[in-house]
């Protein structure tokens, strides 16, 4: 039982890092329709960038900044982190996926593809190919909570994904920008009629979502101490499951979805060895795909999502 | 022959005489770079006096036999393509935009393949070519140029007409022959008094000079036959329309009644198979030609390439062998995505699936699992062309399994799902190693067995030839699927499938077919490339490989079977040739691209050539999906399609003017 | 005009209990709103039968409920007896029903022949080995099937038979209709939906459309129900009509009885009206009337 609760907060940690993400896709998704491949490339730039910003303070592998200072450093470099990959989801936006808004779908598709491949050679070419170390600076103590252990660096994660989700679901539901991203998503042409600058919109969209990959890319690297040029891909499609699992287009839903699927994978560390050859571990993307292709299978509107029929 | 007849060919009218400048300078220009500069006289010489061939050059009989016949193939098809050409003119376009058109599709091609090598030469080509399309298009629009309408030169010809075209067609042959004669001649007398021309060939010399202008008269007689079929004549052509001609409303309809009605655009798509022509080199009668000349050259291609690269032969076909898998590859995956428009992202499993098949069957791997005793080799090697077959079912079958998921789904959903099935096959393949040998893959796959021929993983000639064959078959399943009912469903339910249901079309059936028939081509590729490369290894699947597919087809040209062939081509060369040539090319300090990759090292560390294959194919691919998104060579449809919104004509209402009459365009803007 | 009938149609369908086509208590609900509600109608061979009411009444939505593209809640759809419930619409064409569209879906990138060729996919029997190998039996089916495209397409005369090769996209609307129909013939179907065949033409253009519809069904042995927005059309085409409103069919019967009927001027023009309703003379020029 106590496995069991440790793999439930194991999952926890990992989902609230997926959710991040998904809600980008779930966001781009819904308000123009479009599977953003780079997304995850972008988060994958976010860690990058981070470490970038670690340097420009002056922070190393192996520095050990402490009390208002840490505190400081921390706070810079997320923010920093995710202006950085807000603005580059805006410029992307307006580059590849703008010129082709009225093409048929496949178009932005593959433009999105082509911009993930970019930024991978991007990310090979600023830092190489082999793992990055990201400077573990944050004081990594295991708490005991009864028969768990977490580690304060698992708080943190968990704290700040939570503070920018709340963050983000009282934007959408409480600000006029925020309905008037809801507006765009529901009717494009009817926003605009009623007067919202829907391009405007869109680059906000993109803003945000980019910006939560960002601070994502921050708390992963604090998290898994190293980076490299291809997570991007990987965590993205994990991250892109999570979002449809919950029922993509729903913020909510994203949110629940990554956690979902962050304890799915860790669950999967339990299959044993005579189950699945390696054991679960070794499987776990295809799992995690498995589960993808079951709910777009049965229930593509996920979980909180709405099934709309087609108006012939 | 009537002196009439002579007279016009020996002195022919002015106008004629002005075509026959034109073409026979169009078409001299390139045969003698290429007879000349290039190979083509040693060909020549090689095959007349195989003595006085250099050494390296192939000189038993059989080769010469091939360069015999690829000779003479090439040569005549020239001629006969030159009387076609004068006589399927219609002479609306002047001389220097037809001499301009030369020197960029032809010209340009020969000195490039000369320079640097056939992919990346032809690779470079169809770049270069792009841009000059994409160039021309942009001048155009700034001088609101309009293409003249097809339609008036598409006469009817009467009797009289039809004679001065064949006299044009002889003349075209004959002169044509004739100047090439001349022009060999003196050059070879140039060679001769330098000392370069061994006397024996003198009296071959002599020979070919009167030859020459003899069967340049015969075959452009030839060539105005074939001009004369697409010629539309005075009577009524038939459109298929079998029916009883005494039924009134199955009345043949001619096709200059058909052509008058049409729109301006649809006319200009019907007139590139008429003569005469306001552009004749790039109609479809001349492309038979090119065919003509393409497949002979690829045919002979083995034989040729000491005499034209020099060293290096067996390095070049065996790319050219893994070069052809990407070929099959695109060509199936053109099925599902070009044809029936399904965005498939996991193609690679397919390929994968393919080459474990005939991996594991091909070597002791199966019967290891098996716990059987192995298989005699020879054998094994046998069981190559049925597995073959075996292979490609296999992949189509999970091609069908993986499809059946997805039917239900939207484009971008459906891409999703494929992509994840194309992560998790390599993954299953990975880690059940109890059956597949996990990371450390396949080894001692068996080469085929063929009569006579001796295969091994380091002959290339063999892959090469087999791979010809099987792109060859591919091909042909292609277009006879394109051009079928099943073809036609593919294209209603990617433009409609709720129409296409309607209509009766079985969308579970036809698109389970697609996916199956796609995965049937990759399947075939696959236990190629096992073959080839002696082994199977998950290393060789992932999903960049997917993307790679993807954009042959999207590059090339979605749904164009021509367009993904050069899609394929150009991808393989950027992703397995250029990147890497640039690297090795850059590791030589004496070399200029050492300084141009020091320079860039300076600022970004991290650079090599290779390292930004994905950089570059993510650019093309943005670049292609927002200025180019029907690909390099579109099929006609696509090209509709995509640019209908800023091309086509207003939506009309009943007007009383039929679109297409002489003078409609001219109200109504098009293009 | 005169082509062979039996080549071109469905064979004429017995008059077995006098029935061809019957909804039996149709009902169909989008989540909570019913779209139909306990629709019956009985369609008898040969007949031209018009489904009127005011927008959103339901019409579109019980062809899609006949044709298969959606699923009944309840009730029972019959063709010769036969029940069509659960079948995917190609394989209610088999049976024998084909439809045109209110927004006319053709495939726009393909020729008018094509288009047409297409409407004949199951009358086709090439396998793949026999399309692979063009064998002489599929040679001979396709240009059957082209020979019996110019066929359909000389039914509206000559004009679209000389246009084959052109572009649909390029069409009239007019034009685009015809194909449509052209299109919906290719399965040799023997009911025939048409759902708005007029809507967006003229005067000209519409009488031009009543006569070739009347056609279909005198010369081609079709039966044809139809949606029509137009009263002058509808009153002076059909045999019978069945009004919709709000789901629920209000009214049924020959032309005049349901002119006049109360409830079906309510409908169209509310309460108020009906007390000052007048006749309305349908003459071909008045289709202001309803909309």
């Amino acid at each position: 039982m106590a496995l069991f609760l440790q793999i439930l907060v194991v999952g926890l940690t990992t989902g609230a890092i997926y959710a991040l993400i998904a809600l980008g896709y779930t966001m781009v998704y819904g308000i123009i329709e479009l599977i953003n491949f780079a997304h995850g490339d972008i988060f994958m730039i976010g860690t990058f960038v981070s470490i970038a910003i670690f340097g420009l303070l002056g922070i190393g592998t192996n520095s050990q900044p402490t009390g208002w200072w840490l505190v400081a450093v921390l706070v810079i470099t997320c923010l920093g982190a995710m202006l950085a990959c807000a603005v580059l989801g805006v410029v992307i936006e307006r580059v590849a996926y703008r010129p082709l808004r009225n093409s048929p779908r496949i178009a932005p598709l593959i433009s999105a593809i082509g911009v993930s491949l970019i930024l991978e050679d991007v990310g090979k070419l600023w830092k190489g190919i082999e793992y990055i170390t990201f400077p573990q600076i944050f004081p990594d103590k295991d708490i005991r909570l009864g028969p768990i252990t977490i580690s304060t660096v698992d708080i943190l994660v968990i704290v700040v994904a939570v503070i920018l989700m709340i963050a983000l679901q009282w934007m959408v539901t409480s600000t006029r920008t925020g309905r008037a991203m809801r507006a765009v998503a529901q009717d494009r042409e009817a926003a605009a009629l009623m007067g919202v600058n829907v391009n405007r919109i869109i680059a906000i969209t993109f803003f945000i979502g980019a910006a939560l990959a960002g601070a994502a890319g921050f708390i992963y690297g604090l998290k898994y101490g190293e980076t490299i040029f291809f997570i991007g891909f990987q965590l993205g499609l994990v991250a892109f499951t999570a979002a449809v699992l919950g029922g993509i287009g729903n913020l909510v839903g994203a949110m629940l979805g990554g956690v979902l699927i962050g304890v799915i994978e860790s669950l999967s560390t339990l299959i044993p060895d005579s189950v699945l050859p390696h054991g679960g571990a070794a499987w776990h993307l295809a799992i995690v795909f498995a589960i993808l292709i079951l709910i777009l299978v049965f229930r593509p509107a996920g979980l909180l999502g709405q099934q709309l029929p087609e108006k012939v | 022959m009537s002196t009439l007849m002579t007279n016009r060919i020996l002195l022919p009218a002015r106008d004629t005489r002005a075509l026959l400048v034109k073409w026979i300078v169009a078409l001299l220009v390139p045969v003698a770079v290429f007879t000349f500069v290039w190979s083509g006289e040693e060909i020549v010489n090689a095959v007349i006096s195989p003595g006085t061939a250099g050494p390296n050059l192939p000189t038993d009989p059989v080769s010469l036999i091939q360069s015999a016949i690829f000779i003479a193939l090439f040569y005549l098809a020239v001629i006969v393509l030159a009387g076609y050409l004068v006589a399927a003119d219609s002479g609306r376009r002047g001389m220097l935009s037809l001499w301009l058109d030369v020197l960029i599709f032809a010209l340009l091609p020969l000195f490039l393949v000369m320079n640097i090598g056939l992919i990346i030469g032809l690779a470079a080509c169809v770049v270069i070519w792009a841009v000059y399309f994409f160039a021309r298009n942009l001048v155009r629009k700034a001088r609101h140029y309009t293409p003249p309408l097809a339609l008036p030169s598409l006469g009817l010809l009467d009797a009289e007409q039809r004679a001065i075209l064949m006299g044009r067609a002889i003349a075209g042959g004959f002169w044509f022959a004739t100047a090439f004669a001349i022009v060999w001649l003196i050059a070879d007398l140039v060679y001769f008094f330098t000392g370069s021309l061994p006397p024996q060939l003198l009296i071959w010399v002599v020979i070919r000079t009167l030859l020459l202008p003899v069967a340049g008269y015969f075959l452009g007689r030839l060539a105005g036959v074939l001009a004369l079929r697409r010629t539309l004549s005075a009577h009524a052509n038939g459109n298929g329309n079998g029916g009883d001609a005494t039924n009134e409303s199955t009345r043949r309809i001619s096709k200059r009644q058909q052509l008058q009605v049409l729109s301006a655009t649809r006319v200009r798509e019907e007139a590139k198979d008429l003569v005469p022509n306001d552009l004749p080199l790039r109609s479809s009668g001349a492309q038979r030609f090119y065919l003509i000349l393409l497949v002979a050259f690829v045919l002979f291609y083995p034989i040729l390439d000491p005499f034209l690269f020099g060293f290096g032969t067996d390095g070049r076909l065996a790319s050219f062998g893994d070069a052809g898998r990407y070929v099959i590859l695109a060509l199936g995956l053109n099925i599902v995505v070009g044809f029936a428009g399904l965005l498939d992202l996991g193609y690679v499993a397919f390929f994968a699936i393919g080459c474990y098949v005939w991996g594991m069957i091909g070597s002791t791997q199966l019967t290891n699992v098996l716990n059987v005793a192995p298989i005699d080799p020879h054998i094994l090697s046998w069981l190559f062309w049925p597995m073959l077959l075996g292979a490609a079912l296999v992949a189509a079958f999970f091609g069908v399994i993986l499809g059946a998921p997805t039917l239900r789904l939207r484009g971008d959903y459906l891409a999703i799902v494929t992509l994840g099935f194309g992560e998790i096959v390599p993954i299953v393949l990975l880690e059940l190693d109890k059956y597949t040998n996990g990371t450390n893959g396949i080894v001692g796959v068996q080469s085929p067995a063929f009569f006579g021929i001796d295969w091994s993983i380091i002959t290339p000639a063999p892959y090469y030839y087999l791979i010809l064959a099987l792109i060859a078959l591919s091909i042909f399943a292609n277009i006879r699927l394109r051009d079928s009912r099943l073809g036609r469903a593919w294209i209603a339910i990617r433009e409609d499938e709720i129409a296409a249901a309607s209509s009766g079309v079985n969308l579970v059936n036809t698109k389970l077919f697609a996916f199956g028939a796609g995965a049937f081509f990759s399947g075939v590729a696959g236990a190629y490339y096992a073959a080839k490369l002696g082994g199977a290894s998950p290393d060789n699947f992932s999903f960049n490989d997917s993307v790679i597919y993807l954009a042959m087809v999207v590059i090339g040209g979605i749904g164009s079977i021509p367009g993904v062939i050069v899609g394929a081509l150009v991808v393989y060369s950027i992703n397995e040739l250029i990147l890497a040539q640039l690297d090795t090319l850059a590791s030589d300090p004496t070399n200029f691209m050492f300084f141009v990759r020091s320079a860039i090292v300076h600022v970004i560390p991290g650079f090599t050539f290779g390292n930004i294959r994905n950089l570059l194919f993510g650019i093309v691919l943005v670049v292609i999906m927002i200025f180019r998104p029907e690909g390099l060579i579109p099929s006609a449809r696509r090209r509709r399609e995509l640019r209908a919104s800023t091309e086509e004509a207003p939506e009309m209402g009943s007007l009383d003017v039929m679109p297409g009459t002489p003078g409609f365009e001219t109200e109504v803007r098009v293009e | 005009m005169s082509v062979k009938p039996v080549e071109l149609a469905g064979e004429p369908a017995e008059p077995v209990s006098g029935a061809l086509l019957e909804l039996s208590g149709v009902t169909k609900y989008f989540g909570g709103l019913a779209a139909v509600q306990d629709v019956d109608l009985v369609i008898k061979p040969k007949e031209i039968v018009s489904v009127i009411g005011p927008n959103g009444a339901g019409k579109t939505t019980v062809f899609n409920l006949i044709t298969g593209i959606y699923r009944p809640t309840s009730g029972d759809v019959r063709l010769d007896g036969r029940s069509l419930l659960g079948l995917n619409p190609d394989q209610v064409v088999k049976r024998g029903i084909t439809r045109t569209f209110q927004n006319i879906r053709l495939f726009n990138n393909m020729t008018v022949m094509e288009n047409v060729l297409v409407g004949q996919h199951t009358q086709l029997k090439a396998n793949l080995f026999g399309l692979l190998f063009h064998t002489p039996a599929v040679v001979h089916e396709e240009a059957d099937a082209r020979q019996r495209a110019v066929e359909l397409l000389s039914f509206f005369g000559p004009e679209l038979v000389a246009r084959q090769e052109e572009y649909v996209v390029n069409l009239s609307y007019a034009e685009k209709r015809r194909v449509e129909i052209a299109r919906a013939l290719g399965a040799k179907p023997a009911l025939l939906l048409l759902d708005e065949p007029t809507a967006g033409m003229n005067e000209v253009e519409t009488l031009e459309a009543v006569k070739y519809v009347r056609r279909l069904r005198d010369e081609l042995n079709l039966t044809i129900l139809l949606i029509e927005h137009k009263l002058a059309v509808t009153m002076g085409i059909s045999d019978r009509i069945a009004v919709l409103d709000y789901g629920r069919k209000i009214a049924e019967g020959l032309p005049e009885e349901v002119r006049s009927n109360e409830k079906v001027i309510e409908a169209y023009l509310g309460k108020s009206a009906t007390a000052t309703a007048s006749q309305n003379e349908a003459s071909t020029s008045d289709q202001k009337a309803i909309e």
